[in-house]
């Protein structure tokens, strides 16, 4: 990686920890943790495209996530800090498994199977008394507060959203990392040779089950993880706000921000989706038929997203490094 | 006995309902290549259009059935111009088809919950009476409904077999480029594919508006088009009628034996298996699905 980019990685990341000293509405400071969820459930849309899956199931796996650390914490009184990993490692298992059935079908029955999965599960969801039925489950414990010497104790309380920005942010981190760190390791490379080409991978011995099936696998988790974090933050769940039209907005999310780049085009997708609506005092009942009709333009005019746009403006004439396109 | 008679009746009626869906869908996805899961929102609209007409306006039915069909037919045909003639060739026509169908599906849903609000709406029952037959009971509505249904699927089929449009739509789902080749508009066979597809939704929208509410949540029923189409297997028409029944079949007995969701659960994990066994459906190929 060149200095600069560090540097100006750097910088970013030190403005977003000052931001809440500048930031005093908590309005502003929810909006930017639910940017945190979006963004990396977005990043995990991008992770499966990569390697040609389309995926319209990931607000299940994040429902799954959510559900588990709920349960977990509410039913069964583990504290909320082992709820996180353990709703991750349970949303993986279950991904694991899923996954198996859904990857081996791969293209079009995987789409389908996706979005049926998806149904499925706010039906389980909905129907069963274990999961609350259609109310949802309601007073989700908050996370311990954590004692620091001599400073005193950060607590999660609602009114003082600070401790969960701070929370999102390290998440958002740690994920961001965890996905470069595959991104740069053998799996990224595998991952991108299968994204250019299946069979031509296929033919290099790339075992494309297998690929896949981590890909998933690893997106489910970190979407997983991202739910129990948004359990533990909205301390209530109803099984209607992990149905599809939120997998609608992660890919959303994903495309306006640019799918060529992993990282970056989540994050810059979900600000402008979250706060462009907030400034221009958008009614509530309104902005999904804006959003609609943002998601055909875009298709029609910017398929490749906002930060595309910046490359075919940066390196016009070379040829596109990275152009990681599902194989036909 | 008589209550497993009437379960059937009611299981006929609404699988053929489904059966007249997922023949539209299949002739979108057949012959134009696009995965429309905006479908549903239509269906939604020919009942709405029903309503609208009746209600307010005291239009009869027939009437209403008749601009039901032809409206979203005209909507489809404009959607399809506007948006899909761009990018259903494009690279990566998989993503691009199902996010721009996706935008169209939010953009209807939310519009029409913003005009008519979160209620479902009754309509009258157009045609009342029972007839009793041997101590089942079954209401005219159901007899007419199952007689339209079976007619225009009749008439479907008869325009897709034996009129120069329909055998040139096969053509071009049988391959494009020698049916224009042979002369045929290949743009225009689309655009009238889509359009027959929706007029098919909003002709199941209308006949359903009187017999179950209208609701703006209807476009929800796209799900279970898609996974009939895939269970009958791609751009198949037996399979399409078989499932659509099955489908019907299970909603009715389900409702009547176990709770509603517990019944669709099980419709779906039925389906996973068998598109797991046959990923290409009871009747079709895994290698005809014409979106790879």
């Amino acid at each position: 990686m060149r200095a600069g980019k560090f540097i100006c990685i750097i910088i970013v990341i030190v403005i977003l920890m000052l931001l809440p000293l500048v930031v005093r509405n908590p309005y502003y400071i929810h909006l930017l943790i639910m940017v945190g969820i979006n963004a990396v459930l977005a990043m995990t849309f991008i992770l499966m495209l990569r390697t040609g899956l389309i995926s319209l199931g990931i607000a299940a796996f994040w429902g799954i996530g959510a559900y588990t650390s709920a349960l977990l914490s509410e039913n069964a009184g583990l504290p909320v800090w082992l709820c996180f990993p353990s709703a991750a490692i349970i949303t993986g298992i279950v991904a694991i498994i899923v996954g198996a059935f859904l990857v081996k079908q791969g293209g079009f029955g995987f789409i389908i199977q996706t979005l049926a999965f998806g149904f499925i599960i706010v039906l389980i969801f909905g129907t069963f008394e274990v999961f609350g039925g259609h109310v949802g489950i309601v007073d989700i414990p908050r996370p311990e507060p954590i004692l620091i010497p001599y400073v005193g104790s950060i607590e999660f309380s609602f009114i003082s959203k600070t401790p969960y920005y701070y929370l999102m942010l390290f998440l958002v981190l740690l994920m961001t990392l965890t996905l470069t760190a595959f991104y740069t390791a053998w799996a990224g490379s595998a991952w991108r040779a299968i994204g250019l080409s299946a069979y031509l991978a296929e033919s290099l011995g790339i075992n494309l089950f297998r690929y896949r099936l981590l890909a998933f696998v690893i997106a489910s988790t970190v979407a997983g993880l991202m739910g129990s974090f948004y359990a533990h933050y909205y301390v209530s769940l109803v099984p209607a706000s992990f149905g599809p039209f939120k997998t609608i907005y992660v890919h959303v999310y994903a495309i306006l921000g640019g799918i060529n780049s992993p990282i970056m085009g989540p994050i810059i997708g979900s600000l402008i989706m979250t706060f462009v609506p907030e400034f221009l005092r958008v009614t509530e009942g309104v902005e999904p038929i804006f959003t609609g009709i943002l998601i055909i333009l875009l298709i029609l005019f910017l398929p490749s997203g906002l930060l595309g746009l910046t490359r075919l403006w940066q390196g016009r004439g070379k040829p596109h490094e990275d152009a990681a396109q599902p194989s036909p | 006995m008589s209550v497993f008679i009437q379960l059937i009746v009611d299981g006929l009626a609404m699988g053929l309902v489904y059966v007249l869906l997922a023949s539209g869908f299949n002739l979108i996805i057949g012959i134009s290549r696009i995965l429309f899961i905006a479908y549903g929102e239509f269906y939604m609209l020919g009942a709405w259009i029903i309503w609208g007409l009746m209600i307010p306006l005291k239009i009869p039915f027939f009437f209403a059935l008749l601009v039901a069909t032809l409206g979203p037919a005209v909507l489809g045909a404009i959607v399809y111009q506007l948006i899909f003639r761009y990018i259903q060739f494009k690279e990566q026509q998989l993503l691009t088809n199902i996010v721009a169908a996706m935008g169209l599906m939010l953009l209807m849903s939310q519009a029409t919950l913003f005009i008519v609000g979160t209620e479902s709406r009754g309509i009258p029952s157009v045609i009342r009476g029972i007839i009793d037959v041997g101590g089942v009971r079954i209401s005219y509505e159901k007899v007419v409904l199952i007689a339209l249904t079976l007619a225009v699927l009749i008439g479907l089929h008869v325009f897709l077999q034996k009129s120069k449009i329909g055998r040139s739509m096969r053509a071009v789902s049988f391959n494009p480029d020698v049916a224009a080749l042979q002369g045929v508009n290949a743009n225009l066979v689309y655009l009238g594919t889509v359009a027959v597809g929706c007029a098919l939704a909003g002709f199941a929208g209308g006949l359903m508006a009187p017999v179950f509410a209208v609701s703006p949540k209807m476009g929800g029923v796209t799900l279970l088009i898609i996974l009939v189409v895939m269970l009958g297997g791609v751009g198949s028409m037996p399979g399409a009628i078989l499932s659509g029944l099955i489908l019907g079949m299970t909603l009715s007995f389900g409702q009547y034996f176990l709770e509603s969701g517990v019944a669709q659960i099980i419709f779906f994990v039925v389906i996973a298996v068998i598109l797991f066994i046959r990923p290409g459906g009871l009747f079709g190929q895994a290698e005809q699905i014409p979106l790879q």
